[in-house]
């Protein structure tokens, strides 16, 4: 008997303490568009990383696996972590790109302030995956255009016509690898979140 | 959150598979916790931990201040559903303070007056 329930004291002590605030963004987008790189330029501590253990089939997946209907596979999900003030704290979650893992999407969108979802105009399509998930669940987010070297220079009014926006949500510039910039995305996020609020 | 450093990379990688640390649970008893939920060991935790398994005296030895049910995992190098049933035990057992999220709007989202804590706050990094 090691477990912790053995050891369970008779009278509960004070266990919870709410006026500590965590509020959490998504940070998503295709593959390589500047996730990490974003997270690492706001937040205070170096980006960790969790690693996801799930099985899933593995239909459509290229695999030399011997085991043929399932595999356990690993799933790497980057977060930062921003002190807002003396109480409040902000996490900042890069989704797992993948298409099969939206699942995992549901739990870290929960309760979010809302997503920036990260684009790279050279390849637009790797970000309608993620546009269709926040605007189905009604999750505020902000379009933010990774200016890459070489990056071709279209208006806002064509990169909505390109994405097929239907909503309100913003479109910005910016520089993942400045925290200013970054900062800048993440305070048009609140301010359209909170009118929609 | 100097213990994250002092890990040694190479010398950490489990030979129990991390099933067994929560004895084949996936999901927590009680409440659903979410993975930035904080928590931060109360008094009793340093009374009772040398009779602790050890999984759950590397929680408390994290949250000497507040730290999220995430950050347990990435430094346990385990996945946060794991983190998640760790620390759940040791909040149902007594031994953490939760600081659990307020009270969300009916959409599930944080209200005006936290976005707007929110909004003041990253204006004025």
């Amino acid at each position: 008997m090691d477990s912790v329930r053995s050891e369970a004291p008779r009278r509960a002590p004070q266990t919870t303490r709410p006026e500590l605030v965590a509020l959490k963004v998504l940070v998503a987008g295709g593959f390589g568009v500047g996730k990490t790189t974003f997270v690492g330029s706001l937040s205070e501590i170096p980006p960790l990383s969790t690693e996801e253990h799930m099985t899933v089939a593995s239909v459509g997946v290229d695999d030399a696996d011997a085991v043929p209907d399932k595999r356990t596979t690993t799933v790497a999900m980057d977060f930062g972590r921003i002190t807002v003030d003396d109480s409040m704290i902000l996490y900042l979650f890069g989704t797992p790109g993948q298409d099969r893992f939206w699942f995992m999407w549901d739990e870290l969108a929960r309760g979010a302030v809302g997503a920036i979802v990260l684009v790279d105009l050279r390849r637009v399509d790797d970000s309608f995956a993620a546009i269709d998930y926040f605007e189905n669940r009604g999750l505020p987010f902000v379009l933010a255009l990774n200016d890459f070297p070489n990056t071709p220079v279209f208006s806002n009014a064509s990169v909505r016509d390109a994405l097929v926006l239907t909503g309100d949500c913003p479109v910005l510039h910016l520089d993942a690898r400045e925290a200013k910039s970054s900062r800048s995305a993440l305070v048009a996020l609140v301010e359209h979140a909170l009118a929609r609020a | 959150m100097s213990s994250h450093e002092a890990r040694d990379p190479e010398a950490t990688w489990r030979v129990v598979p991390v099933y067994a640390l929560t004895r084949g649970r996936t999901r927590s008893a009680g409440e659903e916790m979410p993975i930035e939920a904080m928590v931060t060991a109360n008094e009793l935790a340093d009374r009772h931990n040398p009779a602790l398994q050890v999984e759950y005296r590397e929680v408390l030895a994290l949250v000497s201040g507040p730290v999220s049910v995430i950050e347990i995992g990435a430094a346990l190098r385990v996945p946060a559903g794991v983190a998640r049933v760790l620390v759940s035990d040791l909040a149902n057992a007594g031994y953490l303070v939760m600081h659990l999220p307020p009270a969300a709007e009916e959409n599930g989202r944080p209200n005006a007056e936290l976005l707007e804590r929110l909004l003041d706050g990253l204006r004025s990094l």
